[in-house]
């Protein structure tokens, strides 16, 4: 195959920095390679991505050594407008990869800026457009678009050029796991009809691995892995467990080898080694034994165990709730025009619960939670937070203004808000100087100061809390969010990271298009469907396990031999 | 809810001229703003942006303009009387105050500090109306000529002020969201933050805009479907912004509408800068003469 990319011990330096982005790398890339980046953070994926787009060193400055080209040309000699027509990228925040004010402009503007003539620049439009199901919005202003909108706008304007190479920087990190499956689909199908090279960083290996040909991993700038997926899954498990798939982790823990790159894999070879769900008593039909799955209008889909619906019983007895919705209408202005983003919600989220909000892009998970934090007003109905409610937004670190933690959190409160995140060490520090985990849990405690009874707000709710994290820190959270519950909030976290709500929420709640569609124990609902269900659900067939150590438990018992009795019987 | 100072697609001749004829109007308005001094001069072209403001459908741009103008126009005021110790009419004499010692404040550094201050406030509407009527994405097309290799300058002037909103209503709202024991968050804090981060946030956008192919080497941008629709209204746009400026720098050049503060303060108040005032309005409204659909609120 023709080579597409040829660094040679390339090296990179932030200005300023005190040691390099990127060191010595060589690496090549092919015409018509799909090829996934992995990393923890801070390793060097996105450094990499700018350089094979020419921002690195073109736009950012600081010290390059070594050789890069692209698509022929010197990455040194040829900038990142020369290096456009070829490679488009696709950046982690959607808000500043738009520059125009329209869809449809910013579709067009590449196109303009190349001298395209008017019917070549409608045409590819309207094909970009309808490859990315944006048909619908390109008269539509970009100051309007939600985050999952933005992003695929900027894929589109990334596409539209027909770019040889397209490198993308966590694309998925917005969406919800359908759009997110369908991004990766589509790129795949560009990929295979097209030959359109792909580089993909992102974190979430799961959704990806399997339409990879090739897996480069980074760690502190250096090339750690550069193989197969089906390498990587190995190497993973026994060189960086953070970086490995659930499916692998699964495998890993229950012994069960080859290690699966996708949900097909190890689903195959479950059934070569007799190990199929059904004959291993795993799984069994999708969305049955939910605990509490509600349909306005449709009924319910089930009752839950014990027979009685637990709002009812919840009402005859035991404290009241920490957050009560009752026939919660919230519009939206959209544009002058306003929009229901909730309908007629009826919700009880007890103290000490931990909920994962779930949903479509726009089905009204964030609406729900600013509502419940007092930005917005319902149009109707009521939502009660009855011991204060504290909202920490997708961007934490618009809380933190001030040069020292303790401004931020002055006096006694200020003190006790520090202790209850773990902070309280850190008074004299500059939050920029604390790690982006410790960051987010300063912020929690800007949001979280001086509500409640004094020791924390009776409801904490998170939107989008794990964007652009990796599995440690992911990990680190979901164990923080749970202490956090356990001293008796109730935490809700809006997200679209299934495999994060598997690991730290007990109750997910589903929405969809404002009303809530399912409303369950999470291995109930994280199983029980398509595509709001884990890597390790679709693996065993939704037999309520959701987390590598659930699914490895079941597979253990389903490979251990049977009692002597039974075997008799 | 939008910034009032964010671009919202409008009917009428300004939306329909070209962004080179509007910037070219806006900034007559401005230029004759700098040059006199005379506060009717400055008062003739204030009520011509308003004129504008009103016409164009951005009375919301036009009352933040007028909001930040009285909050600058006051502290402009309050601290050209303390610094300014030269004037014959003594107001408070003797004022001692911490660090800057025995000050007057007479009524001639009011005075100027006013004229000041009406300068920032007129030169404020005008970069509002402008905001809010005129195409960012016009405004970066006409920029390339003149700045292909710079693609942050670009950025900074065509996508500033909706970055700077979008950033303003996030950080707003993420200081309603401050519990109460948190030190909470001024108006200073939001705009010194604002200013850092819509600088890295330009910064990021000029990158995208270099990858679009802002600074590639293709003859031109390729032409606007909307280019001849322009024509008329971009003339009269023109036309009225020459007039406004050569309004303003003859008479300047001939010494009309003369304002000395100092010693005492004096005021031409003769005909020929009375008509400069009136006609700075009339011109400023002739865009938009003869046009029904551009008067609205």
């Amino acid at each position: 195959m023709a080579e597409l990319v040829c660094l040679e011990r390339f090296s990179y330096t932030y200005p300023g920095a005190g040691e390099p982005a990127l060191r010595e790398l060589d690496l090549e890339l092919a015409e018509g390679e799909f090829i996934v980046l992995a990393g923890r953070s801070g390793c060097g994926k996105s450094t990499l991505l700018r350089a094979l787009c020419g921002l690195v060193p073109h736009y950012h400055g600081g010290e390059a050594s070594g050789a890069l080209a692209v698509c022929g040309l010197d990455v040194r000699e040829h900038g990142p407008a020369e290096l456009g027509g070829a490679v488009g990228l696709v950046g982690q925040e959607p808000e500043t990869q738009v520059v125009s004010t329209t869809v449809r402009g910013e579709l067009e503007l590449p196109l303009e800026l190349r001298g395209e003539p008017g019917a070549a620049r409608a045409r590819a439009v309207e094909e970009v457009a309808l490859a990315l199901a944006i048909t619908g919005i390109l008269e539509r202003p970009t100051d309007t678009l939600s985050g999952g909108e933005l992003q695929r706008v900027a894929l589109a304007a990334a596409l539209v050029l027909r770019p040889r190479l397209v490198l993308l920087d966590e694309p998925t990190s917005q969406l919800d796991p359908v759009a997110g499956d369908e991004l990766v689909g589509l790129l795949r199908r560009l990929n295979e009809e097209w030959g359109m090279a792909v580089v993909l960083a992102e974190h979430r290996l799961e959704r990806c691995l399997a339409a990879a040909d090739r897996v480069v991993a980074l760690e502190r700038g250096r090339i750690a892995f550069d193989g197969s997926p089906t390498g990587f899954a190995g190497w993973s498990i026994a060189a960086d467990p953070a970086l490995a798939t659930p499916g692998a982790r699964l495998f890993s823990l229950a012994g069960v080898r080859p290690l699966p790159v996708a949900a097909k894999d190890a689903r195959r070879t479950l059934l070569r080694q007799g190990l199929a769900p059904r004959a291993a008593g795993i799984g069994g039909p999708p969305m049955v034994g939910v605990g509490r799955i509600t349909r306005r209008g449709g009924g319910s889909f089930a009752q839950p165990p014990g027979g009685m619906p637990a709002r009812r019983r919840r009402r005859r007895g035991g404290p009241s709730p920490a957050l009560e919705a009752r026939d919660l209408w919230v519009e939206l202005d959209a544009g002058g025009v306003a929009r229901r983003a909730l309908r007629g919600l009826e919700l009880q989220i007890r103290a000490g619960e931990r909920v994962a909000l779930m949903g479509r892009n726009g089905a009204g998970k964030s609406t729900l939670l600013r509502c419940a934090a007092g930005l917005l007003p319902p149009a109707r109905g009521s939502l009660d937070a009855a011991r204060g409610c504290a909202l920490l937004p997708q961007s934490p670190a618009d809380l933190l203004l001030r040069e020292r933690v303790d401004e931020e959190l002055p006096g006694e409160l200020g003190a006790e808000a520090l202790a209850a995140v773990g902070l309280e060490w850190a008074g004299e520090r500059d939050p920029r100087d604390l790690s982006g985990g410790e960051r987010e849990r300063l912020a929690l405690a800007v949001v979280m100061a001086g509500r409640g009874d004094g020791k924390a707000p009776g409801v904490v709710c998170l939107d989008e809390p794990t964007r652009g994290m990796d599995g440690a820190r992911k990990r680190a959270l979901a164990e923080w969010l749970g202490e956090l519950a356990d001293g008796g909030s109730a935490v809700i976290v809006a997200t679209h990271d299934v495999e994060f709500a598997a690991r730290f929420a007990a109750r997910v709640l589903l929405l969809g298009d404002g009303e809530l569609i399912a409303d369950g124990s999470a291995d109930e609902v994280l199983s029980g469907g398509w595509y709001f269900a884990t890597e390790v659900a679709r693996i065993l067939g939704g037999g309520g396990a959701i987390t590598p150590e659930q699914g490895a438990r079941q597979l253990r018992e389903s490979l251990a031999p049977p009692p002597l009795g039974a075997a008799r019987a | 809810m939008r910034s009032a100072l964010a671009y919202v697609p409008r009917l009428g001749p300004l939306a329909e001229s070209s962004a080179l004829a509007a910037t070219a109007f806006f900034g007559s308005l401005a230029l004759v703003a700098f040059v006199s001094s005379n506060p009717i001069v400055l008062g003739g072209v204030g009520a011509g942006v308003v004129v504008v403001g009103v016409a164009a459908g951005a009375r919301r741009a036009l009352g933040a303009a007028a909001r930040w103008g009285a909050a600058l126009g006051v502290l402009v005021v309050a601290v050209n009387g303390l610094a300014s110790q030269r004037g014959a009419t003594i107001l408070v004499r003797g004022w001692e105050l911490p660090v800057l010692g025995q000050l007057d404040v007479s009524a001639e550094a009011l005075a100027e500090g006013g004229v000041l201050a009406l300068r920032i406030a007129v030169v404020l509407g005008a970069f509002a109306v402008h905001s809010a009527c005129v195409d960012p994405d016009r405004m970066l097309r006409l920029l390339r000529p003149l700045a292909r290799h710079s693609a942050l300058t670009a950025t900074l002037i065509a996508r500033l002020v909706p970055l700077a909103a979008a950033d303003h209503a996030r950080l707003r709202e993420a200081a309603r969201l401050r519990g109460p024991a948190a030190a909470p968050v001024g108006r200073a804090a939001i705009v010194r933050r604002l200013v850092a981060g819509s600088l890295d946030r330009a910064v990021d956008v000029a990158a995208t805009l270099e990858l679009r192919g802002y600074a590639h080497g293709a003859p031109r941008v390729a032409g606007s479907s909307r280019h001849s629709r322009h024509s008329r209204h971009s003339w009269r746009f023109a036309l009225a912004g020459a007039g406004i400026a050569g309004a303003g720098v003859a008479a300047r050049i001939a010494g009309a509408g003369e304002f000395d503060a100092y010693p005492t303060a004096s005021l031409d108040t003769d005909p020929l800068t009375l008509c400069l005032a009136v006609g700075l309005v009339g011109l400023a409204a002739l865009p938009f003469a003869g046009s029904r659909k551009g008067i609205r609120g």
